[in-house]
């Protein structure tokens, strides 16, 4: 028996920002969820299943967060269950969701990521003393800035790429009227004189803390029949994981990545992803990892991903547009941040974009990875539903 | 050498931020000022704690109401050695509180002298806290009560000068950790200054620090072997901001060090050199200081560097 399409149906997020003191974790996820269903044109009684997804629970101190949300998502009476995929919890999140209709389990799903930083601190979260572990001795950024230097040195890469790249997500975000960041006086020497966090890593190629939800509906054919407005419909989608450290563990193009993008493609019949796949939201907290993505999802050969970007490939009016909506380093609700990958992907092939929309997108990728490049997960969706 | 495993105390708090939104707002303020106030459902039930929204319809509720500070214990649990910082410095019972013409049981505590005392069905009014500041515990705890039965609900607005609209709530865990069997022999490695790993019997790549398995080949490690204690920066960043907690001068060097025989980078703070003068491929050693269990820093050899092929696999 074949699969049942998947078609994205609904999208709603919030406006982001770095703390909502005017709600509740409820009020945050409720707002994104009854976006999702009125672009839908759907109620609650539509709905058969909730899947929620977030980051770890110390990011907000609220142990199972899902079993005080099912209220706010009308998932009473309903099969709901969370996912957890760290830093890329909202890409997975979502394709449990296209699974469950793909595999005819439920007919219509609402899918739905959060976080709300300012209830507690993403840092601290991801610092525990635990006993006998050598501390880190750098935050998020210090994590991730050797593995850009290793970048530059495998490629040769100038060091103005990063700045480059920042400078088109924050323009990209002006044109988005839910991303946190709106930094209507951005110049590149603004991004380049921004001081030196972490070398090879500044403080504008860094992303945000923000609060912030995205849901979306997801339903079969027969859903899409009905559904208001284009759908978005998937064409392929994976999850692959590997350990953060392990011997032989490629920091700067993981194999967990490549196998992943590998399985989309094949799923999709992508044989050229440069040339079939006409925009791509990746997870990029760092400027850096837009020319580590291309190249480890097969947009570029290795070594050649920085000049796409240099070359202005990358930008909104470029023949590969990377993070139209901004991206992470515009806007991170770290939970969501996946799902706003997936959801953007979905709102650009639908053609429901905004003025951050690209003319005739056909097929478009989501990309999310979290942990030390540890889970990644994606999707491609297209505006025609796919073959069978 | 012993073979006990280490095992230390892991305690996890902080100050949570809670944003409480309308209801919850309109609820905590309400008991700052002696009010219990409950939300009315689409079905016309009232519900104390109230819910943001219909547990059945899902529908936004707003419809606010004050209760009664009576109520009937429907069901308790007795809590005989009070930890942590109790709501009472004495015994006393969990319950769960039916307040006059509510239809949801609020979770509290009873002031009771023993378990006899305490029973389902038995009737309890509100103690208020002296000093209420907008939490719940501004009911200090419920007392057995034998009075009159309380007014019924009535329409409340829910509006309060000066709301209740943040709240911030420590929380506390406590852990026992434990590193288990290979980190233990790592640990007691370390304390005599040797580095020592476990080798994979298939892929035979070192692990430093061992995790009893190797991940790739999914087998235990076990065979012991000391690497370094020289090794080869892979990689590094420049720390320019002070991360909290650690008490280290910016600018320092953060490294990637692939000590001489380990599979796999560790992590260290490269010193003893200008921090703009690290290179990958530079060689070091370790540098311990009485009284840690790790390596202070690492600091150059003098060796020449190490050639970009020789460990290009290590980054």
């Amino acid at each position: 028996m074949s699969k049942e399409p998947v078609a994205v149906v609904g999208i709603g997020q919030t406006r982001h920002v770095a703390a909502r003191k005017d709600v509740s974790i409820a009020g945050l996820v409720r707002e994104a969820a009854l976006r999702a269903l009125e672009d839908a044109q759907l109620t609650w009684a539509d709905i058969d299943a909730v899947v929620i997804g977030k980051a770890p629970d110390f990011f907000e101190g609220v142990m199972m967060p899902e079993l005080y949300l099912a209220d706010a998502l009308g998932a009473v009476g309903k099969p709901m269950l969370r996912v957890h995929t760290a830093g890329s919890v909202g890409g997975s999140t979502a394709l449990v969701a296209a699974n469950l209709v793909a595999a005819r389990v439920h007919g219509t799903v609402l899918t739905l990521a959060f976080e709300k930083q300012s209830e507690s601190n993403a840092m601290w979260g991801l610092s525990l003393p635990v006993p006998f572990q050598q501390p880190l001795l750098a935050g998020a950024g210090g994590f991730f800035a050797p593995h850009v230097r290793a970048y530059m040195r495998r490629t040769g890469a100038p060091d103005t790429i990063g700045s480059l790249v920042a400078y088109k997500d924050r323009r990209n975000a002006l044109k988005n009227p839910y991303a946190h960041l709106h930094e209507h006086d951005i110049t590149l020497e603004k991004v380049q004189a921004s001081p030196m966090l972490w070398d090879p890593v500044r403080y504008s190629e860094t992303c945000p803390s923000s609060d912030g939800a995205c849901a979306m509906v997801l339903t079969g054919r027969a859903g899409a029949d009905h559904a208001p407005h284009p759908p978005a419909w998937v064409h392929g989608g994976a999850m692959r994981s590997e350990p953060t450290l392990f011997a032989g563990k490629d920091v700067v193009s993981p194999r967990a990545g490549r196998d992943c993008a590998a399985d989309v493609y094949r799923q999709a019949g992508v044989t050229d992803p440069r040339r079939q796949i006409d925009a791509v939201e990746m997870y990029v907290p760092f400027s850096w990892y837009e020319p580590m993505w291309l190249e480890n999802l097969g947009f570029a050969e290795e070594g050649e991903g920085w000049k796409l970007t240099e070359a202005g490939v990358t930008e909104l009016d470029g023949d590969l547009p990377v993070n139209p909506s901004g991206g992470v380093l515009s806007t991170n609700p770290i939970g969501a941040s996946g799902m706003l990958r997936f959801a953007e992907a979905a709102l650009q092939v639908r053609g429901r974009a905004g003025d951050h929309q690209i003319p005739g997108v056909r097929r478009a990728l989501g990309h999310a990875y979290g942990g030390g490049s540890q889970f990644f997960a994606m999707w491609l969706v297209g505006a025609e539903p796919p073959a069978t | 050498m012993t073979t006990e495993i280490l095992a230390a105390p892991l305690v996890v708090e902080f100050p949570f931020t809670r944003s409480l939104g309308p209801v919850q707002s309109a609820f905590l303020t309400g008991l700052r000022e002696r009010t219990v106030l409950g939300v009315r459902t689409t079905a016309g039930t009232v519900l104390v704690p109230p819910t943001e929204y219909d547990p059945a319809t899902a529908a936004e509720l707003h419809e606010m109401v004050q209760v009664a500070e009576v109520g009937t214990v429907t069901t308790w649990a007795w809590n005989p050695h009070p930890t942590g910082k109790p709501p009472l410095d004495r015994p006393f019972a969990w319950v769960l509180v039916r307040l006059d013409g509510t239809d949801s049981a609020l979770l509290h505590v009873l002031d009771a002298p023993s378990p006899d005392a305490v029973s389902t069905g038995m009737r309890v009014r509100i103690r208020w806290a002296e000093t209420r500041t907008g939490a719940i515990t501004d009911i200090a705890c419920f007392e057995p009560y034998d009075g009159a039965a309380g007014p019924a609900p009535r329409d409340h607005a829910g509006d309060f000068a000066d709301a209740v609209s943040v709240v911030t709530l420590p929380a506390r865990l406590d852990y026992t950790y434990s590193p288990g069997r290979a980190q233990t022999a790592y640990l007691r490695a370390l304390a005599e200054r040797r580095t020592v790993g476990e080798r994979c019997p298939e892929c035979a790549k070192v692990y430093v620090p061992p995790r009893g398995a190797c991940p790739t080949c999914g087998v235990p490690t076990g065979e012991r072997v000391e690497v370094g204690p020289k090794g080869t920066v892979t990689t590094f960043c420049i720390v320019n901001i002070k991360a909290k907690g650690l008490d280290i001068e910016v600018p320092y060097v953060y490294g990637h060090i692939a000590l001489d025989g380990a599979g796999l980078a560790l992590h260290g703070r490269i010193a003893g050199i200008p921090y703009d003068q690290v290179r990958m491929g530079m060689r070091v050693e370790p540098v311990w200081k009485e009284g840690q269990r790790w390596p202070d820093h690492y600091r150059p050899t003098g060796e020449p560097d190490a050639d970009y092929d020789t460990y290009r696999e290590l980054v």
